[in-house]
């Protein structure tokens, strides 16, 4: 699991490639705290390369909802797979998230 | 200084005062409307806006160009500092009014209601004058009193130059009281809107609260009321429980858009979904998350099942389905091919194929 993460004007955006399974997501909640130290901006998670997402995965995109709702900001998810999509449907996720 | 507005020496001397006084009313702008503000604020009183400011020394000049004998000095003008008090409803104006009372001391003798003062067959300027006094400052103000249409009405009259009623020419007049007129109306209007959709909702209130939802229409106020009820908590327990998950609340006013467009009209159409449809929508639910870990929802789930069983159901079809999806989440071609999934899934759920 790798996150690439980017920075431009107001915008920080995490790209999440692999599998964030359980064992993975320990090590992706510390390597997103960029986006967590700049939750009064707009945080973009890109799933385009995402081929997985368990429970703890779904948790780790929860915290930086709450993050960013606590500090003004606000998180995009985009380039859902119609597998990771189906997830966030079935879970009610698609809800929670300003998908793109 | 004074030399240059002509003054009397009486009138030039309050003018002394005035300018070695300027602090005093620099704090009082600085320190009353924010009295006022912390009021309003408190009592959950809402206004258009609050204004204040601290008479220009020419214009003070003018006045007692003017009528500078009629004072004994700058005590005696009232108006060097002002506030103005905007508010979007006539009801609201006595309401500002009482709280303008408890918080500064009221001249009433030298106070106007000007709402009070127009002849039965006149038109014009409305508006709630209190002079007062507030604690620790030895000057009286003024404060204005008006609705945001009154504010429009004085500003635009204002603005043509003319000071008094005696200068005005007779047509102008004519038409700026007209105008005065239907202002008044359409204040009282909204007004009465206001009450009406008070009105409204506390009877929705009532009639959600003692289950009379059939009689409810759906809309924005009565579906909230309904909300309140957490009519969708059981089914989500229920599909939490198949594994053991955890339920994020969301806000699930979103789906109001999804019911009305699927044709619902009465909050007794939507408990009749809960009544008809919660089996399906756990079952659609059990289907979709019983073999994976996943053991969080969010509160959505729920009516986002429900929607889909009723649709299905009623044979809604691919279209029928994407078009909830496109309410909820923006169009978008991937909606499609959700619903693509989900009409393909549901050829193994057991609601399907039941007889109804």
């Amino acid at each position: 699991m790798e996150v690439h993460i980017t920075e431009s004007e107001g915008t920080m955006t995490a790209r999440l490639v692999g599998r964030l399974d359980t064992p993975a997501s320990s090590e992706v909640i510390r390597e997103v705290q960029p986006l967590l130290d700049h939750a009064g901006e707009t945080l973009v998670l890109d799933c385009s390369d995402l081929t997985y997402i368990s429970s703890s995965g779904l948790r780790i995109f929860l915290t930086l909802r709450k993050a960013a709702a606590a500090a003004g900001g606000h998180v995009v998810v985009e380039g859902l797979s119609s597998e990771i999509r189906q997830v966030f449907m079935m879970t009610g996720f698609l809800q929670l998230f300003e998908i793109r | 200084m004074a030399d240059k507005y002509k003054l009397d020496p009486h009138s030039a001397a309050i003018l002394e005062e005035y300018r070695q006084q300027r602090p005093v009313f620099e704090k009082m702008q600085e320190t009353l409307p924010a009295q006022v503000r912390a009021l309003f604020e408190e009592a959950g009183i809402v206004v258009a806006s609050i204004e204040s400011r601290i008479k220009e020394e020419a214009s003070l000049a003018g006045k007692l160009e003017l009528k500078g004998a009629k004072y004994a000095s700058l005590e005696d003008i009232t108006d060097v500092f002002g506030m103005r008090i905007i508010t979007f409803y006539t009801d609201d104006v006595d309401k500002v009014a009482s709280g303008v009372e408890r918080l500064f001391e009221v001249d009433w003798e030298n106070s106007v209601d000007k709402r009070k003062l127009l002849e039965v067959d006149s038109f014009g300027y409305l508006s709630l004058h209190y002079i007062c006094r507030a604690p620790d400052f030895p000057y009286r103000f003024e404060v204005q009193m008006r609705t945001i249409l009154q504010h429009a009405w004085a500003n635009m009259n204002h603005d043509t130059g003319y000071k008094t009623g005696v200068e005005v020419p007779v047509e102008y007049l004519r038409n700026m009281n007209r105008l005065a007129g239907m202002l008044e109306l359409v204040d009282e209007q909204f007004s009465r809107i206001r009450t009406e959709i008070n009105d409204y909702r506390r009877q929705v209130q009532s009639l959600v609260a003692s289950g009379r939802l059939e009689e409810v229409p759906l809309d924005g106020d009565s579906y909230r009321s309904f909300l309140n009820l957490a009519p969708f908590d059981t089914l989500n327990r229920r599909i939490a429980s198949v594994n053991q998950a955890e339920i994020q609340e969301v806000s699930l006013m979103p789906f109001l858009a999804v019911f009305k467009g699927i044709g619902f009209k009465t909050l007794g159409d939507l408990a009749d979904l809960i009544r008809d449809y919660s089996d399906a929508a756990y079952q659609i639910a059990c289907y979709q998350i019983a073999l994976t870990d996943l053991d969080i929802l969010a509160s959505s789930v729920a009516p986002q099942n429900l929607c889909l069983a009723y649709l299905l159901k009623q044979g809604a079809g691919r279209a029928g389905i994407r078009q909830m999806l496109d309410t909820l989440h923006g169009a978008s071609e991937s909606n499609d091919v959700m619903a693509g999934i989900i009409l393909e899934q549901a050829k193994d759920f057991s609601f399907m194929h039941a007889k109804s």
